[in-house]
């Protein structure tokens, strides 16, 4: 017999194809290789009425041996702007990935609780503090950025083109950052083109 | 860790499943306090993780010292164990032909017997006699096995050998712990005080040491074991006797008969001979029990010249004596037997 970690992961995989939010398509799961089904391949999609709605995020998902007596490994390969997840590396701050898991959880509770999570953010116990500041600070750009973002990196649809957004990265552009490099500069400095260069150029 | 449900008859129940590994309850145990279920092993596993319940994280009591960590869990109710006995489950040897489907709480009872369990132990038919698991039969050495038999057994050999040597020795200790004995016994019969201090000196400190006179001895002879009781009775009927003086050594009965016999025998016993030492005494009264210096007539003349270094006693009241080995050690083992003998004479004994 296949030892348990295995054994689970082939349950719950079949579990979330069968389920509901399968059916309507909220979330996913696929196996990167037959051969090591520790290593996974999530997705869930941006709730709706957030700045995430209609956003495809992958999740890299690693199984321990040690499953399901402590927790998978989730982080969002995707990137994405919200006060629980690093902006940067994509760790996800969520009580049950850490101490509040429970045995009995599967990878469908898992992902259902990330999208719950896109849905109510936790700006007290952050995961990026930049974010957090501005999530609390001035919650109508954060919404802003974040949805860019989900634009930009999720393929959430393009319901306005801000095109004020679009000439600050074209500016830096023009000055030989990155593209990746100058949204995240301007994110953080709440589009404070001058704020950006400084913090790239110093 | 439960059973694969793919090994089960027909649709089973979502609740007859474990919510941790996630397959069909084996051995299942409930947190008391939630009423959860889950397979006894996997519940053990968690709560060395985490004592909180794996559904709905009720904190489990942590257990008290000394005892397991079952003590916040119990048995299933019965209800659920009585679904999960109903069960029809395939053998876990049908990947090595087993056909058989079984009740959940029979499949033990049938893996004991299955004779597809390649780990069923059967026994090796080249001679060796071993009984080995089915699928290590092919790898099998008959020699390898037998001389891992020879070895332990060797190993247990040494063992009660060595035990057998301590014994020997404790045995020999004590027997001459018992000489030891004797001889105090017979030295505070005697009365020589020169040689009860000779015989107390040599005396590990273990006999009572008070008791010198024969009257303190019985006294408190009920302490001893048989042989040092025999022995104080001996010594002390034998002081009670008056030594013989032999006039004509040559009035020696070699073969007395059974008529005279009987009267020495009631002389001696009126004497106040124990009863076990008569018997032996008059069993040696007749010259074929006598030692071979005086066993026949040809070794009796030659040795005719030693007779007066005996120490006799007489039967009182008889033409006869008793020699006794303890008394007569000088002699030899040619001129006395033990414990003693006695001499039936014709005349000659005052």
């Amino acid at each position: 017999m296949a030892s348990l970690h295995i054994t689970r992961v082939k349950r719950e995989f079949r579990e979330v194809v069968s389920s509901e939010e399968a059916q309507k398509s909220q979330i996913k799961i696929e196996i990167i290789d037959e051969s090591d089904l520790t290593k996974l391949k999530g997705t869930v999609i941006g709730p709706p009425d957030t700045p995430f709605e209609g956003g495809t995020y992958i999740l890299d998902i690693r199984i321990p041996d040690t499953y399901p007596f402590n927790p998978p490994k989730v982080k969002f390969v995707t990137k994405i702007w919200h006060p629980n997840i690093s902006s940067v590396t994509g760790a996800i701050c969520l009580d049950i990935l850490k101490d509040q898991w429970a045995a009995a959880m599967t990878l469908r509770t898992v992902l259902l609780s990330i999208q719950a999570l896109l849905q109510a953010a936790e700006p007290d116990d952050p995961q990026d503090a930049v974010v957090a500041k501005q999530y609390k600070g001035d919650p109508e750009l954060y919404r802003k950025t974040a949805k860019h973002w989900a634009q930009t990196y999720a393929g959430a649809p393009k319901t306005t083109d801000d095109a004020e957004i679009s000439a600050k990265i074209d500016t830096l552009l023009q000055m030989g950052i990155t593209e990746t490099k100058a949204r995240e500069a301007l994110s953080t400095h709440s589009w404070n083109l001058e704020a950006a260069v400084d913090s790239l150029f110093t | 860790m439960g059973y694969e449900v793919e090994r089960f008859v027909g649709v089973v129940d979502e609740e007859l499943f474990c919510p941790i590994c996630g397959l069909v309850l084996d051995s299942p145990l409930q947190i008391k306090d939630c009423e959860h279920c889950f397979c006894g092993s996997c519940i053990e596993e968690w709560l060395k993780h985490q004592r909180v319940c794996p559904v709905d994280r009720t904190p489990v009591p942590p257990s008290c010292e000394g005892s397991s960590l079952t003590s916040a869990l119990g048995p299933a109710p019965r209800i659920l164990r009585n679904l999960l006995s109903r069960l029809r489950i395939k053998c876990e040897n049908e990947v090595f032909g087993c056909q058989t489907v079984t009740h959940l709480e029979g499949l033990q009872l049938h893996l004991n017997q299955c004779e597809y369990n390649p780990r069923r132990p059967v026994e090796c038919d080249r001679g060796c006699g071993s009984v080995v698991p089915m699928d290590e039969l092919t790898q099998h050495n008959c020699i390898k096995e037998l001389r891992e038999k020879i070895t332990n057994q060797s190993l247990v050999i040494k063992t009660l050998s060595d035990q057998v040597s301590i014994l020997q020795q404790e045995l020999s200790d004590q027997r001459q712990e018992m000489t030891i004995l004797k001889e105090l016994v017979r030295s505070s019969a005697s009365s020589s005080s020169n040689s009860l201090r000779h015989t107390l000196s040599l005396l590990p400190p273990l006999p009572p040491l008070s008791s010198a006179s024969p009257s303190s001895v019985s006294s408190s002879q009920s302490n001893y074991p048989d042989e040092v009781e025999h022995a104080i009775q001996t010594s002390q009927w034998l002081s009670l006797l008056r030594p013989a003086r032999i006039r004509h050594w040559g009035g020696i009965i070699s073969t007395p008969d059974s008529i005279l016999q009987s009267i020495i025998r009631q002389a001696l016993s009126s004497s106040g001979c124990p009863q076990y030492l008569l018997v032996e005494l008059m069993a040696n009264a007749h010259e074929r029990r006598w030692p071979p210096g005086l066993s026949v007539l040809e070794t009796r003349q030659l040795n005719r010249s030693r007779y007066e270094q005996y120490v006799t006693k007489q039967v009182p009241g008889k033409q006869a004596v008793v020699i006794m080995a303890s008394e007569n050690e000088h002699m030899g083992d040619n001129m006395i037997v033990s414990p003693g003998m006695v001499i039936i004479f014709a005349h000659g004994v005052d």
